[in-house]
């Protein structure tokens, strides 16, 4: 191997060489980083909201006549909901995970103002609130019928009703130390109200995608009197697009005193809600890959130069007894040198970008294996790059040491 | 030791045939000192580069060491030069960007000896050429005639049976030519056999045998030249 005389050879006229390391450096740095933020990115757009996200649709009736009659209206919907053909159940609810807005309360250990408050979203329901969203309930029980209350906002009532079920999140934030021993025990919202939490379940995102507890939720027994309500739908697997426009047929005729608008598909809103993320990942992959192909040009474009300025010197090596696989190499191993300086000064820079970005934008650090990675991606490039140019190189003839050039 | 019989070289372009080498045929003995002469176009540069295996021929035998070499392999034809044949270049040829040492390492590189059989025999050229001391330098850092010695002493390293010298003392005064000249005569009389392509007819008189070429083909000697061996 030839390492010590190339590596002697290019300190000796090291500008263009360490332009193109620099490079190299750079482009890693960019790419492990562009990386980590990709991986972030598609960690969170993969978590799963815990609904039967596939079979569930949702739309919105808003009551506009004088004599609409919320109540009436919502079980004479539910009713109808939840008999039509194709769907498998229905409420009304306040939102959907993913959604973008949605409720949120404060949860305590103990009452008074001075306690920890644990945040988290609300999803107000009925009995059939689990079946429809289609979550898994693991411990404790569902509610009964009995349980489920009316709250008039403009008529007082109950405030919040005393039973409650949580995710399996949200118990292990009250009760770190016992979250599988959580069903039974009384927690307490806006300060002082104690609710019993009578069951949990595995899963239920918030309507906030990127808020830090996305995964604290309760499900509250309680249905709102008011004009303006959403429907969960749930279809039987494989007919929620079928069903969709039949059920907005169905609730625009059966009450012509209110309109129905809004109607959209959790797999609809699950995009729309990751709409960002998603170019931003396309962006990024977009960026590394131009990058990445800029420096290739340019290592095609060093080499090139290289091989056109020491054709003497080839041919010479030649003359010597150099094989056209010891160009091949020479070229090749002179690629691989320069790369190595690239990636290794990239390797340093990436690494100390990323703890700036984890510090700055609150970022997951790089996982372990996407520098070695980015490394060999990078040796790739440059060896792909180096071998047009190399490979011309052996085509030099020996016959050009004696010319007089 | 070689032996080129009936040789002959044709560049073909579409429209045009140069016969560089017509009917060539010539033969070195072991120990030989060969000038060879002519005009400019006579072909002395292609037999040159026929005999030290930098260019195939289009017709013709040669045999380099009892081995003929018309159907070697490019890889073949590599091997045997860095084996058998020495260069030493009108312009030095010496890589710019390596050391003296470094620029006598190549060709033994390509050898694929060991470190320390290169560096014992590195040492061993550069202290014969007395640029012992100047092992580190590079070439940029010495004369014109210091790197012609430093091209001979890469030329010598891997012992070769014969040292092609193109020009050896073209670019260099007359004082460092002389100085190169007595270099070359040392190691001839060492026993290595060299074949030097010359316009200097004082050279070339040096030389114990001379070929003067005309029109790709043998002529008899340059007029005018006396040769040493044979006056003596």
């Amino acid at each position: 191997m030839e390492i010590g005389p190339i590596w002697r050879a290019m300190l000796r006229n090291k500008t263009s060489y360490l332009l193109i390391a620099l490079q190299i450096a750079f482009t890693m740095a960019i790419m492990v980083n562009a990386i980590a933020i990709i991986q972030e990115r598609s960690r969170m757009m993969a978590r799963p909201s815990g609904v039967d996200e596939d079979n569930i649709f949702y739309l919105s009736s808003i009551g506009f006549a004088p004599d609409f009659n919320p109540r009436a209206a919502i079980e004479q919907d539910l009713d109808a909901l939840r008999k039509f053909p194709g769907v498998a159940n229905a409420i009304v609810t306040n939102t959907v995970p993913l959604q973008g807005g949605g409720w949120s309360q404060g949860l305590r250990r103990e009452p008074g103002d001075d306690k920890e408050n644990i945040g988290v979203a609300v999803y107000f329901v009925d009995e059939q609130g689990i079946d429809t969203f289609g979550v898994n309930l693991t411990g404790g029980r569902n509610f009964t019928p009995t349980e489920i209350l009316w709250f008039d906002s403009e008529g007082g009532g109950p405030r919040w009703p005393d039973k409650t079920i949580l995710t399996q999140a949200m118990a292990e934030a009250l009760f770190p130390e016992s979250p599988q021993d959580v069903v039974g025990k009384t927690v307490y919202i806006e300060n002082d109200l104690p609710v019993t939490v009578i069951g949990i379940i595995e899963r239920m995102q918030a309507a906030w995608k990127s808020w830090s507890k996305v995964e604290n939720a309760m499900l509250v027994p309680m249905k709102r009197l008011e004009s303006a309500v959403r429907y969960v739908i749930r279809t039987q697997p494989g007919y929620r697009d079928e069903v969709m426009p039949q059920v907005e047929k169905m609730l625009a005729e059966s009450n012509t005193g209110r309109i129905i608008r809004s109607m959209k598909t959790m797999t609809e809103t699950r995009q729309r809600s990751y709409l960002e993320d998603s170019a931003m990942i396309k962006l990024l992959i977009f960026v590394v890959s131009i990058l990445t192909a800029i420096t290739g040009l340019g290592i095609v474009g060093l080499a090139s130069f290289s091989v056109a300025r020491r054709s003497k010197q080839i041919g010479t090596r030649r003359a010597l007894g150099a094989t056209r696989t010891a160009i091949l190499r020479y070229f090749m191993l002179e690629n691989f040198i320069i790369s190595s300086v690239g990636v290794i000064a990239g390797a340093i820079i990436a690494v100390g970008l990323n703890i700036w970005m984890v510090q700055a934008f609150d970022l997951t650090p790089i996982a372990w294996y996407v520098i070695p990675l980015a490394m060999l991606v990078l040796w790739l490039v440059g060896q792909l790059a180096v071998f047009g140019p190399a490979h011309r190189a052996t085509m030099v003839s020996p016959a050009v040491a004696t010319r007089a050039v | 030791m070689l032996s080129m019989k009936n040789v002959s070289k044709i560049y073909r372009t579409e429209s045009i045939e140069t016969h560089a080498l017509r009917e060539f045929s010539f033969s070195v003995n072991e120990g030989d000192f060969i000038s060879v002469t002519g005009p400019s176009g006579s072909g002395k540069t292609t037999f040159l580069n026929i005999a030290g295996l930098l260019e195939e021929f289009s017709n013709g035998v040669y045999e380099l060491d009892g081995q003929n070499v018309t159907n070697l392999s490019d890889a073949q034809r590599s091997r045997l030069r860095n084996e058998k044949i020495g260069f030493i270049f009108q312009s030095f040829n010496l890589i710019p960007e390596l050391d003296v040492f470094d620029n006598v390492d190549v060709p033994l590189r390509y050898r694929g000896f060991k470190a320390a059989e290169r560096r014992k025999r590195i040492e061993r050229v550069i202290d014969m050429i007395g640029l012992g001391s100047r092992a580190h330098h590079l070439p940029s850092q010495l004369s014109g005639g210091q790197q012609q010695r430093v091209a001979i002493a890469r030329a010598l390293a891997g012992e070769p049976r014969f040292l092609l010298a193109d020009e050896p003392t073209g670019n260099l005064d007359s004082q460092m030519a002389e100085s190169v000249m007595q270099l070359l005569e040392e190691i001839n009389r060492a026993g290595t056999t060299i074949i030097m392509v010359t316009h200097e007819k004082n050279l070339a008189k040096r030389a114990r045998r001379n070929i003067f070429m005309h029109d790709g083909r043998v002529g008899s000697n340059e007029p005018g030249l006396h040769l040493a061996a044979a006056s003596a």
